[in-house]
């Protein structure tokens, strides 16, 4: 049993719910943007773990929360983020380049570090 | 926060059990958005699945569900709705449910163009029991019961629905989520029966035993084999060949619909009109 | 009780009866000779606001009455042996998630399509376990035109009472049977109705499969505001699919308890000139059911004058058996002739119930009746 923490856990542009993520790379691939990666995590079934890597580069897109199967990313809605005073970045070439790094490493964080 | 999905699941039976990247659990999220975009309330609406997969749908959303015996879900709905006509009744069914052991509750659920929608999450293959060809399972590729290659021709979901007098018939995958939930709406506030087949990806039971063993490599397999009906219709047979048109391929909103039609049966019994004759309807065979 | 005569068929009566006693719901397909109670249904459903509807099959038949039972209405459908053996499965799901209806079976001969237009018994086991699994049947069997109206009427409120299917076996001969039949008064009947129980709490509060060993699930009626889940599958309080080891088991054993602990409120015989045996010698019990219990009336005023001391046991409750109460005759009784239109099927009940194995029976299987005549001659030749 897990609880659904779509409720924001603190002025993020985008957060996790790692009891429900399955680590099947979706959101990764889907994302425009390098916010998100695979990390290697011994204690999940399939030995990887969503990370959040980038936040401050989520334009706010929805395809990550969108394209998840199983609840497990959530954005934060576009008016409260804004009425709270935040907003989402743009699209950099730096921000696709790193999504493109990510994307040929099957995935996986390129800032974990080795194995 | 972000929407309120717990509105409409069932939260302690969360996390599915369908396996990772599964693309059931995208059809779900799109569906309770769906729902949620219509503005109907979670006490008018059933939700009916049948078995396999797929049939796992209904346990998760919070509205009035059943999971039915294998290939029956357009049987029981058909009671549901002439029970509540006025209620929201989508069926969910995968290949095999919809196609091969429910095909002529399907077939006839079109035929009667009964106001409910059916969503046939097509995956082509028997994802829950291990790998067993469907209706739908590509020929030549690698099932567990034609290990030397699936000789069975392949239906054309919307093909069928279209020739058995379905009024709205819809394909879409669940590559573009968004679009999905438009076009969900779209097949849910059609009076007249919806066939909505959405494909998905079972890269566990079919991909990984025919070269596609991520999840990612059977979406970009299922987005090799779709294109918008507009694009479609401008290609030659040949290009059309191994192409899924996707989008609203047939929508009448002039067709009857069976319970409007059943009403005037009961009015016509009652002594209210006079009974249904051939000069009631234009097309009459 | 006042009474009122109507004249009709069998399977025209058991249609009329299903409206009088709340039916609103009939789902079937056409099946000799069971047909002219969706004919007849067909015409009265629409009149009272209700629904009938011809499906394009026997199992879309018991599926859109087990959807429209699960939105709250009482729901029908009537078929004969073929079309039992195609609900069977269905059958099983609305035992299993507990989903009251009534299903007439107008038995014809059999097996396959056998003697689609002449009379058998020969689902009397079938119906006792239509399905796979363990579950209780609980099958009754209209021995007279007046029973195709009333059994109806009690299958109904037996239905909503155990939360389950219930099967009103009638056969080719009394279905299409014309005569007069005694009923109640519409008003009785519908005085009599007994609904299925509800809850009417707070819906955080209502468990659906959530009751006392020996009761039925409370299922109230869909898009009432008590959202829950109907399955095939094993299942918890809720209605949701579950393995686990003590949920299962109970589940199960309370499908059989639920029935068999409440076995008074089903049993139901009909015990014709049996007040004055004794258990003397030569005094003879013969035991049958449905159609065939005519003849065998018929056959005892002629053994009584004959000066043979006969006495009918006659089961309306078909299944569960009464098992008790045929014990205390054939405890009593040393000549006793099981007589129907099958071979054996009940015959073996008996056996089990009495525990003897010198049990004599007179059996057809050729799709004819058995006659008082038949009857009178066989007690003579046996006993």
């Amino acid at each position: 049993m897990s609880t659904f923490r779509t409720e924001n856990p603190g002025d993020q542009p985008v957060w996790v719910n790692t009891d429900n993520c399955k680590a099947c790379d979706i959101c990764v691939s889907v994302c425009p943007s390098g916010v998100l990666a695979m990390r290697y995590e011994i204690s999940s079934t399939l030995g990887a773990m969503i990370a959040v890597e980038h936040p401050e580069a989520c334009i706010g897109c929805n395809e990550c929360e969108l394209s998840c199967p199983d609840f497990a990313i959530f954005v934060a809605d576009k008016q409260e983020f804004k009425a709270a005073g935040h907003s989402f970045a743009k699209l950099t070439d730096e921000s696709k380049a790193r999504q493109a790094a990510i994307a040929a490493n099957n995935y996986y964080s390129i800032e974990q570090g080795a194995r | 926060m972000a929407f309120n999905y717990e509105k409409y699941l069932r939260i302690q039976k969360m996390p599915t059990l369908w396996c990772w990247g599964c693309g059931d659990g995208v059809i779900l999220k799109a569906f309770v958005r769906a729902i949620e975009k219509m503005g109907v309330s979670q006490d008018d609406v059933c939700v009916i699945s049948g078995i396999g997969c797929s049939g796992r749908f209904s346990s998760y959303v919070d509205f009035n569900t059943i999971h039915t015996t294998h290939g029956r879900t357009v049987a029981y709905a058909t009671g549901v709705k002439l029970a509540r006509p006025d209620k929201l009744v989508v069926c969910v069914a995968g290949d095999g449910d919809a196609l091969a052991i429910g095909g002529n509750h399907t077939i006839h659920g079109c035929r009667r163009n009964i106001d409910m929608t059916m969503i046939v999450i097509n995956n082509f293959i028997y994802g829950l029991t291990n790998s067993q060809t469907s209706p739908t399972t590509p020929k030549g590729m690698w099932t567990v019961t034609q290990k030397a290659g699936n000789i069975d021709p392949t239906f054309d979901t919307c093909d069928l629905a279209i020739a058995s007098g379905a009024s709205f018939v819809a394909r879409e995958s669940m590559l573009d989520p968004k679009k999905l939930e438009k076009i969900l709406i779209k097949s849910m506030e059609h009076k007249g029966f919806s066939m909505m087949e959405v494909l998905s990806n079972c890269h566990i039971n079919l991909g990984r035993k025919n070269k596609m063993v991520s999840a990612m490599e059977n979406l970009e397999w299922i987005d090799s084999i779709t294109t918008p009906k507009k694009k479609y219709d401008a290609l030659s047979e040949e290009e059309q060949l191994n192409l899924l048109p996707t989008g609203i391929l047939k929508q009448d909103t002039e067709a009857d619909e069976y319970c409007d039609m059943y009403a005037e049966i009961q009015k016509a019994q009652q002594g209210q009109r006079k009974p249904i004759s051939q000069d009631d309807f234009a097309k009459k065979i | 009780m006042a009474t009122r005569e109507v004249i009709s068929t069998g399977n025209e009566l058991s249609a009329i009866a299903a409206v009088d006693a709340g039916c609103k719901f009939f789902g079937g397909y056409p099946l000799t000779p069971s047909s002219e109670v969706m004919h007849v249904i067909s015409d009265l459903l629409p009149k009272v606001g209700g629904v009938s509807i011809q499906m394009e099959d026997e199992i879309a038949g018991i599926c859109c009455v087990i959807g429209a039972a699960m939105a709250g209405d009482r729901a029908l459908t009537a078929t004969s042996g073929p079309g039992m053996s195609l609900k069977a499965e269905n059958l099983g799901l609305a035992q299993m998630a507990e989903v009251p209806l009534v299903c007439v079976n107008v038995m014809r001969g059999g097996p396959s399509t056998g003697l689609p237009t002449r009379v058998s018994q020969g689902d009397i086991k079938q119906s006792s376990n239509p399905s796979h699994g363990d579950y209780r049947s609980i099958t009754l069997c209209a021995g007279s035109l007046a029973e195709c109206y009333t059994e109806t009427v009690r299958a109904f409120n037996l239905a909503d009472r155990f939360m389950q299917p219930v099967i009103v076996l009638l056969d080719e001969t009394i279905g299409h049977m014309h005569g007069k039949a005694d009923l109640p008064t519409v008003e009785d009947v519908k005085a009599g109705i007994v609904p299925r129980k509800t809850f009417d709490g707070p819906a955080e509060e209502y468990f659906p499969y959530e009751c006392g060993p020996t009761e039925a699930a409370t299922l109230n009626p869909m898009f009432e505001g008590y959202r829950y889940h109907y399955t095939g599958l094993h299942h918890d309080k809720n209605g949701f699919p579950t393995e686990e080891i003590e949920t299962c088991r109970k589940l199960i054993q309370r499908l059989e308890d639920k029935v068999m602990a409440h076995q008074d409120e089903i049993e139901l015989n009909e015990e014709f000139m049996c007040d004055d045996l004794t258990g003397a010698d030569g005094e003879v019990l013969i035991i049958a059911y449905g159609s065939v219990s005519l003849a065998a009336k018929e056959s005892i005023r002629h053994l009584r004058a004959a000066g043979i001391k006969a006495g009918l046991f006659r089961p309306i409750t078909i299944w569960p058996s009464p098992a008790d109460r045929i014990k205390h005759f054939t405890d009593k009784i040393k000549n006793v002739l099981v007589v129907e239109l099958n071979i054996r099927q009940y015959t073996e009940e008996i056996e089990r119930a009495s525990g003897r194995l010198d049990i004599e029976g007179l059996y057809k299987v050729n799709g004819r009746a058995i006659s008082p005549h038949e009857i009178v001659s066989k007690v003579k030749e046996v006993f």
